[in-house]
C-alpha cells in the first residue's frame, strides 16, 4: 500500500508541474486541492480494496506455501544373521531407499559392495517408536541369506540392523492432486536462471509489476491487435495462477498487479520464486492439472528434476507461456520450435554456450511416450493406500500436512512382481496368446496380512485400471477349495478319502436352461476319492459334491473367510461362476494360508504427524474362526495339487521341490486364468486376461501359474508346515481301500484326518499284523515269566 | 481361595485404568502375572519347551519386555510386530502379544494370539499353560464363564505331555 501510494504520486506531481508552469499560481491551489481530495477520496475507497486484496493474496500464498504433502514409506528393510536375502534384493532396495554406491561408505545414504560384502552407511530416520540414529555398519551376504552384521565402530556383531524406508510418494491424501514439491535449493541452476532470462529479468529488482515491461506490452498489443504480449513479472504470474481465470479483463489486471506488489512487500524473492516454481500451471492430464515444474519433469520426462538435461529444462520453461499450446505430445513441431527459442534466449544471456545451444538443439525432445501416475513408480499400491486411509482414518486427521505414512510394500518384492508380469505375459504373447493380455498379482504375508506387492497392469506405473483391485472376474475352479472345505467340515460325513461319482450332470438354472458341466478333459472319472477329485481339479465331482453340501453353505465360506461379495445362490457358483477381485481372493486364501486365522489385509501400518506424534497405528489383528481342523486338512490337500494334480508343473517351473500349497482356476472358454498360491510365510495370487472379457486362450496353469512362478523363482520359498491343530492328526491309510492300515503294509500313506472322521475298516495286512503284535505280546509275557 | 483371585481379577483392571495417568502398576502385580505367568510356571515346574530365537528376535523382545514394564502397551506391541514379522510362527512371541493385548484390555485379540500360539506351538509346558491361562482371563472378561474355566483345566492339562499333532 505504502509502496504503491509513493510510486503514483511522483507521476501525477509530474503532469502537474508540466501544468502549472503554463498555468497561473491561483490555479496552483485549486489544483492541489483537487489532488488531496482525490488522495483522499482513494485512500478512503482504495485502502479497503487493497487490505482485502492483502488479505486474499496471502491467504493463499500462505496456504499453498505450507501445503506440504504426506510421504510414503515402503516398509523399513530389517537386517539380521540368519536373514534370507539375496545379494540381487539388497542392492535393489538399497536403491529404492535412495543409497548411493560409492567405494567408501563414507556418508549416511551411502554403500559400498564387493561381492557379498557391503558396507553401509544408514541414515537416521525417525520412525513411529522413535527415532534412529545413522549407523556405518558392515554385512555379508552369502548364498541368499545374511551370515553376518557387524558394527563399523568395532563394537562387534549386531542382531538387528533396520534400515531408514524408501519414500515410494508424496501424495495429498484428501484430494486426488499430484504434485511433486522441491525447494528452491533443489531447482536446477539453469532452470532458476532461464527462467529468469526468459519470462522475467529485472525479476531480483523489480517490486512486483514493472511498469516499463507493461507499457511495452501494452503497445504491442495494440499494434497487433490483440493480446500477444503478458508483461508479467513473475510475481504477477504467480498471482494469476493463483487465482486461475482466463478472463483478461482490466480490473483483473489491476488487481494482480496491486498483489503482486502486495506480495513483494511480504515475502522475499526466494520464498516467492519457490512458490512459483511449485505453482505454474504446465500440462494437464485428464481431470488433473500438471503444476510445479516438478511435477512436470516426472509427467513429460520420467525423471526427477534436478536430472533434467539443458534442453529438457528450456522446453519446460518455454512451456509456462502456454502449456497446452507448446504440448510437446500433441504438438511436438511447435514445442521444438519453442524450446530450440528458448535455448537461444539462454545463449543470448549467456546463460549457455553458443557450443551448448548448438549440441542442445540437436538432441530430441526426449518427452517420454507414456505418462507415468507421476509421483510414484507403484501407483497400483498407492491406490490400495488411498483407500485403506479413507476407510480407516478421519478426514481431519488426514487434513494435516507433511504425515509421514508407513506402508507394508516391499520394493524388491514389488519389482520382482513388476517383471514377474510384464515378462510373463511377454512370454505368454511369444507362445501364441493374445498380445493384450493383461494381469495382475498381489502378494502379502501370511501371518500378517500385510500387502508386500500389488501390481494392476503389465506397464509399471501406469496409473490407470487398478485390475488387482477393480477387475471383478469370474474365479473358476479356485473356489472350489470352499467346496471341499465346506465337505471338511461335516466330519461326520465326509473325509479325503470319501468316494465322490464324477459323472455327467444335469441341472435346471434359475432362468430355466439346462446346465451340463463337463470336466476339461471332457471325460467323466467315475467314483473316487474327494481328495483325487480337488487335485485333479474334476467338475463334475465337484457339482455332487457341492449339491450335497449346500450351494448356500459354500457362499456363507467366502464371507466367513474375510470378503463380502453378492454371490448368486445357482450351482454354476460351485464351479466359479462368482466374480471377484484379485485381492479379495488373496484375503480368501490369506485365511486359509494362516491355518483359519483372517487377517485383514492393510498395506498401511502407521501414520505419523510432521512433529512425529503417533497418529494411529494399524496394529496387527487376527481372528480364529473355528473350522481350523477343516482348513488343516485342505491345506494339506492343496499341496497335493502342486505334487501331483493340476498344478504337478510348478515345481519345475520354480525350479525347487519344497511344498507349498496352490489351486489353478480357469474360466468358460478360457478368458480368466487364476493361480493361488502360498508358501509356509507368503501368499499370492495371479489374474491372467483380456479387458473386455473376450476368450484368451488362457488356463490356470498355462498363464497365471507361469506368472506367480515367475515371481516366486526370486523370493525365498519356505515348506509348508502341515502339522495338524488339536483335533486332527495323520494316520496310515490305503487309499484304494480307504482303510486305516499299518505303515508296514503295502501302499500305506499318511493322511490327515479330523477326529472322529477317519475309516472304521482297517486293512486285512493290519488285521494280521495286529494279530500277530498280539501273540508275540502274550509270548513275550510268557517268555518273560520262564 | 479361587473366589479371592477372581475378586483380585476384577478389580485389578479397575485399578489399573485409574492409575492410568500415573505410573504403571509393576509388572508383579498385574493381572498377566498374577493369573497366567506366574501360575504357568508353577505348573510347569522347569518343562519348557523354547523355540530358538534369532538374535534379532531376542533383541525386539527383550525392547518389547522394557516397554512393558513402563506400561506402554502400545509400543511393546510394535516390537513384538516387528519380531514376528521376522519369525511369524514364533510361539513365544505369539504368546507375548496375547499378554500384551490382556494389559491393553483387548480381550479378543489376546484370545486370538493365544490360540495361534497354542495351534502352532508345542501344546505342552509353561508355554501351553500361559496360552490356555491367557484364553481362561480373556474369556472371563468377554462374559465366557463356562469358557473360561474349560480353559483353565486345560491349562492342568498341559503337563501331561503328548507328541504334537496326534
Amino acid at each position: 500500500m505504502v509502496r504503491k501510494a509513493k510510486r503514483t504520486q511522483p507521476k501525477k506531481r509530474k503532469r502537474i508541474t508540466r501544468k502549472t508552469a503554463r498555468k497561473k499560481p491561483g490555479l496552483l491551489r485549486r489544483l492541489l486541492r483537487l489532488v488531496v481530495l482525490l488522495v483522499g477520496i482513494s485512500i478512503g475507497l482504495g485502502l479497503p480494496w487493497v487490505i482485502w486484496l492483502d488479505v486474499q493474496v496471502r491467504n493463499e500464498f500462505e496456504g499453498r506455501k505450507w501445503d506440504v504433502p504426506s510421504r510414503v514409506y515402503a516398509r523399513p528393510l530389517s537386517l539380521y544373521a540368519g536373514q534370507q536375502l539375496s545379494r540381487d534384493a539388497l542392492l535393489f532396495e538399497l536403491e529404492a531407499a535412495g543409497y548411493r554406491q560409492a567405494n567408501r561408505a563414507s556418508e549416511p545414504g551411502m554403500f559400498s559392495a564387493r561381492g557379498g560384502d557391503f558396507e553401509i552407511n544408514r541414515r537416521g530416520f525417525v520412525f513411529e517408536d522413535g527415532p534412529q540414529p545413522a549407523l556405518r555398519f558392515s554385512l555379508r551376504i552369502g548364498a541368499e541369506a545374511v551370515t553376518s552384521i557387524q558394527s563399523s565402530s568395532g563394537s562387534g556383531d549386531m542382531g538387528l540392523v533396520r534400515l531408514d524406508p524408501a519414500e515410494i510418494a508424496s501424495i495429498y491424501p484428501l484430494h486426488d492432486e499430484d504434485r511433486t514439491l522441491v525447494a528452491l535449493g533443489d531447482v536446477p541452476e539453469l532452470l532458476v536462471t532461464g527462467l529468469q532470462a526468459v519470462e522475467d529479468r529485472q525479476f531480483k529488482h523489480h517490486h512486483g509489476v514493472v511498469l516499463r515491461g507493461i507499457a511495452r506490452a501494452l503497445v504491442a498489443n495494440l499494434k497487433a491487435g490483440r493480446a500477444v504480449q503478458g508483461g508479467s513479472t513473475l510475481t504477477q504470474q504467480l498471482v494469476k495462477n493463483y487465482f486461475l481465470s482466463n478472463e483478461r479483463t482490466l480490473v483483473r489486471k489491476v488487481n494482480e498487479a496491486i498483489m503482486a506488489v502486495l506480495l513483494e512487500v511480504h515475502y522475499d524473492k526466494a520464498e516467492i520464486l519457490e512458490a512459483y516454481v511449485n505453482e505454474v500451471f504446465l500440462g494437464q492430464q485428464g481431470k488433473h492439472a500438471i503444476h510445479g515444474f516438478g511435477r512436470a519433469s516426472e509427467f513429460y520426462f520420467d525423471r526427477p528434476l534436478r536430472d533434467l538435461e539443458s534442453q529438457q529444462v528450456a522446453l519446460l520453461v518455454g512451456m509456462v507461456r502456454g502449456a497446452s499450446f507448446y504440448n510437446p505430445r500433441r504438438n511436438p513441431q511447435r514445442a521444438r520450435q519453442r524450446r530450440d527459442q528458448v535455448l537461444d534466449i539462454f545463449a543470448d544471456t549467456g546463460l549457455l554456450s553458443i557450443a551448448e545451444v548448438k549440441k542442445a538443439k540437436r538432441r530430441p525432445l526426449g518427452v517420454t511416450a507414456q505418462t507415468r501416475s507421476g509421483t510414484s513408480r507403484y501407483p497400483a499400491f498407492l491406490d490400495l493406500v488411498r483407500r485403506q486411509l479413507h476407510r480407516d482414518y478421519r478426514a481431519e486427521d488426514l487434513s494435516n500436512e507433511g504425515l509421514k505414512i508407513f506402508t507394508t510394500l516391499a520394493p524388491s518384492a514389488q519389482e520382482y512382481a513388476q517383471r514377474a508380469l510384464t515378462g510373463g505375459l511377454l512370454d505368454l504373447q511369444q507362445r501364441g496368446l493374445p498380445k493384450d493380455l493383461q494381469a495382475a498379482l498381489v502378494l502379502a504375508d501370511v501371518a500378517s496380512g500385510e500387502v508386500r506387492a500389488l501390481v494392476g497392469d503389465r506397464v509399471q506405473g501406469r496409473n490407470g485400471f487398478n485390475r488387482a483391485l477393480d477387475a471383478r472376474r469370474q474365479i473358476g475352479s479356485v473356489i472350489k477349495p470352499l467346496v471341499y472345505l465346506a465337505a471338511l467340515e461335516h466330519s461326520g460325513d465326509y473325509n479325503l478319502l470319501t468316494p465322490v461319482r464324477d459323472e455327467p450332470v444335469s441341472l435346471r438354472q434359475p432362468d430355466g436352461s439346462l446346465w451340463s458341466p463337463a470336466n476339461y478333459d471332457k471325460k467323466s472319472h467315475g467314483e473316487l476319492a474327494l481328495l483325487d477329485a480337488l487335485v485333479n481339479s474334476y467338475n463334475q465331482a465337484t457339482v455332487k459334491l457341492g449339491l450335497n453340501v449346500g450351494v448356500a453353505n459354500i457362499i456363507r465360506k467366502i464371507k466367513q473367510l474375510g470378503v463380502d461379495a453378492e454371490v448368486p445362490a445357482v450351482p454354476a457358483t460351485l464351479l466359479g461362476a462368482v466374480e471377484l477381485t484379485p485381492i479379495e481372493v488373496t484375503q480368501i486364501f490369506q485365511s486359509l494360508a494362516a491355518g483359519g486365522y483372517t487377517s485383514p489385509l492393510r498395506s498401511v501400518t502407521a501414520v505419523l504427524t510432521p512433529r512425529g506424534e503417533l497418529l494411529s497405528r494399524y496394529p496387527l489383528r487376527m481372528m480364529p474362526l473355528d473350522n481350523r481342523e477343516a482348513i488343516a486338512v485342505l491345506n494339506y490337500a492343496l499341496t497335493r495339487v502342486v505334487e501331483d494334480g493340476t498344478a504337478k508343473n510348478l515345481h519345475g517351473l520354480l525350479g525347487n521341490d519344497t511344498v507349498i500349497a496352490g489351486k489353478t482356476g480357469t474360466t468358460n472358454e478360457r478368458r480368466d486364468s487364476w493361480f493361488v498360491g502360498y508358501t509356509r510365510d507368503r501368499v499370492a495370487v495371479s489374474w491372467v486376461g483380456l479387458d473386455d472379457n473376450r476368450p484368451a486362450g488362457v488356463t490356470g496353469s498355462n498363464a497365471a501359474m507361469r506368472v506367480w512362478a515367475g515371481l516366486f523363482r526370486q523370493l525365498p520359498i519356505e515348506p509348508i508346515d502341515l502339522d495338524m491343530p488339536d483335533g486332527a492328526g495323520y494316520l496310515w491309510v490305503n487309499k484304494q481301500q480307504r482303510a486305516l492300515t499299518d505303515p508296514a503294509c503295502p501302499d500305506a500313506v499318511q493322511i490327515p484326518f479330523i477326529n472322529g472322521s477317519e475309516p472304521d475298516r482297517q486293512t486285512r495286512c493290519m488285521q494280521k499284523k495286529q494279530d500277530r503284535d498280539k501273540k508275540s505280546l502274550w509270548r513275550k509275557w510268557f517268555e518273560d515269566k520262564d | 481361595m479361587k473366589t479371592k483371585i477372581s475378586m483380585a481379577g476384577a478389580l485389578l483392571p479397575l485399578l489399573l485404568a485409574s492409575c492410568s495417568s500415573m505410573s504403571p502398576a509393576p509388572v508383579e502385580d498385574r493381572e498377566v502375572t498374577t493369573r497366567v505367568r506366574a501360575p504357568a510356571s508353577q505348573d510347569s515346574a522347569g518343562v519348557q519347551v523354547y523355540s530358538l530365537q534369532n538374535p534379532a528376535v531376542k533383541q525386539l523382545t527383550a525392547q518389547a519386555r522394557n516397554a512393558e514394564r513402563a506400561g506402554d502397551f502400545d509400543q511393546a506391541g510394535s516390537y513384538l510386530e516387528r519380531a514376528l514379522r521376522i519369525q511369524p510362527r514364533d510361539p513365544q512371541l505369539l504368546q507375548h502379544m496375547a499378554e500384551i493385548k490382556l494389559q491393553e484390555e483387548d480381550y479378543l485379540q489376546a484370545l486370538s494370539f493365544a490360540t495361534r500360539s497354542y495351534d502352532i506351538g508345542p501344546r505342552v509346558g509353561e508355554i501351553c499353560s500361559r496360552n490356555w491361562r491367557t484364553i481362561s482371563v480373556a474369556k472371563e472378561h468377554l462374559d465366557d464363564p463356562k469358557g473360561a474355566t474349560d480353559a483353565e483345566t486345560r491349562a492342568g492339562q498341559c503337563m501331561n505331555t503328548r507328541p504334537k499333532g496326534l
